[in-house]
């Protein structure tokens, strides 16, 4: 672009501003007549505008997709594009991770102007079922993509206006629940033409040469925000971590994410290539670049709410470098349904390496958030009934908060049991807080829940996603690991079992239970300095027991069991040892390179 | 009869209007106290007495006072409810806290911190009790484990609990049960049960409108036996009614109990008091505009009737009952203007509030705001309330020379300018909200502009909206006591009763019907609304099978058969159409909710008219002074008085017209005419009014 930028700071604004806007009334739109559960309760869903470039501009805060315009410029290269037209894919893999997994359908609208490609507008939505091995499509214990359902390479679902039905009928055939996602899709492609049409309006009122000028703008505002920020926080030097996943469901062998932070002269880069093979099971992450840039910019620019995130955040970071055929790069047909662990494993992981760089001036690690699949079909009718319910873990503590209790991610909703119960036959029988998960810290780690659940099917069968039990989310700066959760049947019938936390194909039967506990994040700070008072708050509020307030956080309650023993505590807490190292899993540990935390926990 | 005078006193964050009307001699009287936000019921007092002096007018004279209130609003906002305890289902002690376990789409995952809830997990029992979905009982109420709960939560001094069992909607057996031991146990302590609070399906929805209502009960029982001890003290006879968040007025009683009800008091009386100034004007469709100091609040009415929203927020917490639809956004004449680091630059939602206010008011804050560029620009007047304060330019040119025109390397006057563009802005998007995301097309609606701050923004906001009509009330500042004089009295009543297709159970919605008039019937009954005076609008709440948000439809005299069921789905696949671009009909419909809101008439207060002169007259100026529009040029512009003005005349813009309370600015390019009613209507030159 040889133009010159000529637009003054308040057109700018007033085109952000009005961007802003548009882009949340496409979410509004999704979120109030989208069908299936995913979307309409649990808000699964994503909106964004893109420059002509596929740049992302404005959009929602979820570091998981990655870029959503490229892949489909090898099928459709711009100058092909025409006003009308509209774009869909689920293709993870044939668009080099525009979406990281196969249920989010992109919509993807081109907006021209003059005739020539401006922009995009665009929408993605977790689709419920898209057909593949298993009810809901996601299986923990998939070994292939092709059995994760149908894939869908970009296509031109509209051409010029008109809708090609034919595409829409053989995807939704595939599904095992087609109304639902009919009204989805209805849902993501209305929401995805109202985006292209504010756009529109925007270059109407203030000009296409201004809206592009304000495009420029907002990429610049982050990069800067986020540059500054590294500058000022980051030391120059190399810094590794390495985060584990539990089990890859498939060989049930643990994994790792390891990121090398580099910087020096300015220059930032993220090296993952430490990163374990590619995995047999579904834990796979097909990691665009974008994704840990994302997650450094909306971590360090987090004190300013005016800094959002977009592909500012991306010229920020000057390299990321990945090893082809590991686990954050795998090659197809690598099975990737369940990458959240280890997308979540890249965020701990670069916590790690920035708290190693800035002496503990990071979060402590968090849980992964947990999902249930119990499936039930009835061969005789033909009917498939399908509960996922996403369940909250505990997050990690901040270096100036406790983490968050209870909590799936982002604009993400749990069900209200009175809505699973008369959808999904179930009863949910308890939910509870899932007492001393929360990492002990000076700020404490989040805490995990616990969720009853009575199954009323004939026959069901369950899929299980819930991490974080070998390796539980670590502590940093003095605070310690969260505590891991674990999955019961029948925990008070006469013959309890456990089962594998990550594992498919259990059977249950009419009337088993389910008790599902999740795991804590991890705290930040010595325990020994969380102020006594937090502590009590947190007996009388059942987040801490009385043992772990006396053998964690060396505070002493009195008889009376709802006031402090001071005396008791200053001499229960000068016996507290001091924390021996920067993390903690289990036990404190430096981690002052990759090698010797590898030895560390090898040595476990 | 010699007494029908009316009072209304709407107490706000700021002052307390009160307006006394005659309706035989048509006189209108306003006052203006400051609010006493300590104990409110002092402004209140003080109010009543300021006016009763300045009229003459006795207690026994006032046949009706009627009343808004921030006290539940506030004990809410600012976490200052009593203390309070909870009754729930064993095994889900953790709701509340638990919530909907997100981390809310706007927040930033790693710097969001969970709200505080309005009670603590310590302050909640378990009971052991289980209703199904369909009210039938699978384990009954341990009524001595109720009873055991009780005493615990009486030890723990509780002022109020709150009754949350599941599906109750469906079965409230076991609530009033439990409510009647609670009642037996803790004598004066107040109870709230959700299956009356709000008797739909989502529990933490439910529990969370539970919770906060049990909250601000005591607080609210307080207040008003104290305002009516204080009335009887002093003669009063009057019956008191408070005003509602659905744009209704419910009684002392039924606030005392449902205060929750009570939450958007203040701005539901504004918008009901701009729709009744509107439609005495002609004009029934319209968006209003109330911006103040710190924020601004939208609406669309349509036909009359404001629109009523079933799932929107407090602070940071879910309200799923029927309240206005007001959309709120930090934009206010004290918004602060600032560059940041990165060059970008921001109007509010930070606020220099009253104090230290905009720099002009030169006690001590140093950053620029909204009303300093409005000032800088000619577009206000340099002082406050006809000269009782004076304000100083010159502090608002260096403010904004400091903070924003230098940083961004521009002249003061384009900062200034910036400044309204980007707040002008803000409001455009919101209004935008409550009109095109609904399907409206503002050309179609007349924007009614009030507050402080609105009337001076109206003319630029309805040209970027294309909004083709603006009216300014005559008394913008009070338009909060207006509405309370044209409230009636307003009662929501609800019951989910799934119904899927095609196997719609008339019998059952007939049933339910049956039994939300009955409950509305006895209570208007009980309000003394003599049958001719009552109306009855049923509804249901329709969404497509497998949505989560249901959409709500008028369902003409509740005839539940075939024909009225096709009629109701016809009208929700047009709804649906209009709001979210998209109808499907072939999808199944499934009906949710069934509502009966019943009104109990109150009678019309006439408002009082100007002296008319011929239409067309130029309006007499009193001066002018140096104002800036489009130009960085000022140009020389004739003011107005708006008390010297009469029905009739016509003002030319550009010009500005000032009273005690607001500015109005009149675009180079419109017309202002003044009506009978004394409102401005601003019209486009060349478009008709």
């Amino acid at each position: 672009m040889s133009r010159e930028a000529t637009t003054d700071t308040v057109t700018l604004e007033l085109i952000t501003g009005t961007l802003r806007a548009a882009r949340e009334e496409m979410e509004a739109l999704i979120d109030r007549t989208a069908m299936s559960p995913f979307i309409r309760e649990k808000k699964d869903f994503f909106t964004s505008f893109l420059n002509r470039d596929g740049k992302l501009v404005v959009s929602s805060s979820l570091t998981l997709s990655g870029n959503l315009v490229e892949g489909v410029f090898q099928h459709y290269p711009s100058q092909t594009m025409a006003d009308g037209d509209l774009y869909i894919y689920n293709d993870a893999y044939g668009t080099g991770g525009g979406v990281s997994h196969l249920p989010d359908m992109v919509f993807l609208a081109p907006v021209f102007h003059d005739n020539k490609l401006f922009a995009f507008a665009e929408s993605w939505g977790h689709l419920w079922d898209i057909g593949g091995t298993v009810p809901g499509s996601i299986s923990p214990e998939a070994t292939s993509t092709f059995q994760e359902g149908v894939l869908v390479p970009p296509v031109k679902v509209m051409a010029e206006g008109v809708l090609n039905e034919e595409v829409f009928r053989i995807f939704t055939r595939n599904s095992r629940f087609p109304d639902m996602m009919r009204g989805d899709l209805k849902a993501l492609m209305a929401a995805c033409h109202l985006g292209k049409r504010r756009l529109e309006d925007a270059m109407d009122r203030f000009g296409a040469d201004a809206v592009e000028d304000a495009f420029e703008f907002m990429l610049a505002q982050s990069e800067q925000a986020l540059r500054t920020e590294i500058e000022r926080r980051v030391p120059d030097g190399t810094f590794g971590f390495r985060d584990y996943i539990d089990s890859d469901v498939v060989t049930d062998q643990s994994q790792s994410v390891h990121v090398s932070l580099a910087k020096s002269d300015g220059k930032i880069s993220l090296d993952f290539s430490g990163s374990a093979d590619q995995a047999e099971g579904p834990i796979n992450f097909i990691m665009d670049d974008s994704v840990p840039k994302y997650m450094c910019g909306l971590y360090f620019t987090m004190h300013d709410p005016n800094i959002r995130m977009n592909a500012g955040f991306e010229r920020a970071i000057d390299e990321i470098i990945k090893r082809p055929g590991s686990l954050v790069a795998p090659v197809e047909p690598a099975p990737i349904g369940l990458r959240t662990h280890t997308m979540i494993r890249v965020n701990s992981a670069l916590f790690g390496a920035i708290a190693q760089a800035t002496g503990g001036d990071a979060s402590a690690a968090s849980s992964v958030y947990v999902l249930y699949y119990l499936r039930s079909e009835d061969r005789a009718t033909g009917r498939v009934d399908l509960c996922i319910e996403g369940l909250g873990v505990g997050f990690g503590a901040r270096t100036y908060a406790d983490g968050t209790d209870a909590v799936y991610y982002v604009a993400q909703k749990n069900y209200p049991l009175e809505f699973a119960e008369m959808e999904f036959g179930v009863e949910i029988e308890a939910f509870r807080i899932h007492a001393d998960s929360g990492g002990p810290g000076r700020w404490r780690g989040g805490c995990g829940i616990i969720r009853d659940v009575r199954v009323l099917a004939d026959d069901a069968t369950l899929g299980v996603r819930l991490d974080n039990c070998k390796f539980p989310a670590f502590g940093v700066a003095g605070g310690q690991s969260g505590r891991p959760g674990r999955i019961i049947i029948n925990p008070d019938g006469p013959e309890p079992y456990e089962l594998k936390s990550m594992s498919d194909g259990n059977r249950l039967k009419k009337g088993d239970l389910i008790r599902v506990i999740t795991p804590g994040g991890g705290g930040w700070g010595p325990p020994a300095e969380r102020p006594a008072e937090s502590v009590l708050d947190d007996v009388l509020d059942g987040f801490v027991s009385i043992e772990s307030a006396y053998d964690d956080y060396g505070v002493v309650l009195s008889a009376d069991g709802v006031s402090l023993d001071m005396d008791g505590t200053a001499r229960r807490r000068s016996e507290l040892n001091a924390p021996t190292g920067m993390f903690h899993r289990n036990q404190y540990f430096s981690g002052s390179t990759a090698e010797s935390l590898d030895d560390e926990v090898a040595a476990e | 009869m010699a007494s029908e005078r009316i009072l209304a006193l709407d107490v706000g964050g700021t002052f307390t209007d009160v307006v006394l009307v005659d309706p035989a001699s048509g006189s209108l009287t306003t006052a203006k106290e400051a609010s006493t936000p300590g104990d409110p019921s002092l402004g209140f007092f003080a109010g009543v007495d300021k006016i009763l002096g300045q009229t003459g007018v006795t207690a026994p004279e006032i046949a009706q006072l009627l009343h808004g209130a921030t006290v539940a609003t506030n004990a809410i906002l600012e976490n200052k409810g009593a203390k309070t305890g909870m009754l729930v289902t064993d095994g889900f002690k953790y709701l509340l806290e638990i919530g909907r376990a997100e981390v809310p789409r706007k927040e930033n995952i790693y710097a969001w911190v969970k709200p505080k809830r309005p009670v603590p997990p310590r302050l909640i029992q378990e009971v052991p009790e289980r209703i199904r979905l369909d009210g039938t009982v699978v384990k009954a109420l341990s009524e001595e484990a109720c009873r055991g709960a009780a005493r615990r939560l009486a030890a723990l001094d509780v002022e109020a609990v709150a009754v949350l069992f599941l599906h109750s909607y469906a079965n409230a057996a076991h609530e009033r049960r439990a409510g009647e031991i609670l009642a037996e146990e803790l004598p004066g302590v107040e109870i709230a049960l959700s299956s009356d609070v709000l008797p739909i399906f989502r529990e933490y929805e439910r529990g969370m409108a539970t919770a906060l209502n049990a909250s601000v009960q005591p607080l609210v029982g307080r207040y008003i036996r104290k305002l009516e001890t204080e009335m009887d003290r002093r003669g009063f006879s009057a019956p008191l009614r408070v005003m509602k968040s659905n744009g209704g007025i419910f009684s002392p009683d039924q606030a005392a109990r449902q205060s929750i009800h009570m939450a958007l008091s203040g701005p539901a009386a504004g918008v009901r008091g701009a729709a009744r100034v509107a439609e005495l004007a002609g004009f029934p469709d319209l968006m209003t505009i109330d911006m103040g100091g710190t924020s601004a609040d939208v609406c669309l009415i349509r036909n009359g009737e404001p629109s009523i929203s079933k799932d929107s927020e407090i602070g940071p917490f879910p309200l799923s009952i029927p309240i206005i639809d007001i959309h709120t956004i930090g934009a206010g004449g004290g918004s602060i203007a600032s560059v940041t680091e990165q060059g970008g630059m921001l109007v509010g939602p930070e606020s220099a509030g009253a104090d230290p206010g905009p720099a002009c008011y030169g006690k001590g804050g140093d950053r620029p705001t909204v009303t300093d560029a409005n000032l800088l620009l000619g577009r206000i007047p340099p002082h406050l309330l006809d000269g009782e304060v004076s304000i100083d330019p010159a502090l608002s040119e260096r403010a904004i020379e400091q903070h924003v025109a230098r940083p961004l390397g521009i002249g003061t006057v384009a900062a200034a300018r910036g400044i309204l563009a980007i707040v002008n802005n803000n409001m455009v998007g919101a209004l935008k909200v409550v009109s095109v995301e609904k399907g409206y097309d503002p050309a179609a609606f007349t924007l009614c502009a009030f507050g402080g701050a609105g009337p001076v923004h109206a003319g630029e906001i309805a040209r970027l909206l294309g909004a083709r009509r603006t009216l300014v009330p005559r008394h913008p500042g009070i338009l909060c006591a207006i509405g309370l004089l044209a409230a009636d009295l307003r009662y929501d009543f609800v019951r989910t009763r799934l119904q899927r297709a095609p196997d719609y159970d008339l019998a059952a919605m007939a049933e339910t019907f049956d039994e939300l008039m009955r409950e509305a019937t006895a209570r208007l009954e009980a309000e003394g609304v003599t049958p001719d005076q009552r109306r009855f609008e049923p509804s249901a709440d329709l969404r497509y099978a497998r949505q989560g948000v249901e959409i709500t439809v008028p369902w003409a005299a509740a005839e539940v058969s075939d024909a009225g069921v096709e009629g109701v789905i016809a009208e929700f696949h047009r709804l649906h159409n209009q709001l979210y671009t998209f109808a499907d009909q072939e999808a199944p419909v499934e009906i949710v909710n069934l509502r009966v809101t019943a009104t109990g008439l109150t009678d019309e207060v006439a408002m009082p008219r100007l002296d008319r002169v011929e239409p067309g007259t130029i309006a007499p100026a009193d001066g002018e002074r140096l104002v800036v529009f489009e130009e960085d040029v000022p140009m020389r512009v004739p003011t107005y008085r708006r008390e010297a003005l009469r029905a009739g005349q016509v003002i030319a813009g550009p010009g500005v017209v000032d009273q005690l309370d607001t500015t109005t600015l009149i675009l180079p390019g419109q017309r202002c005419e003044i009506d009978e009613g004394g409102n401005f209507i601003l019209t486009e030159e060349g478009d008709g009014p």
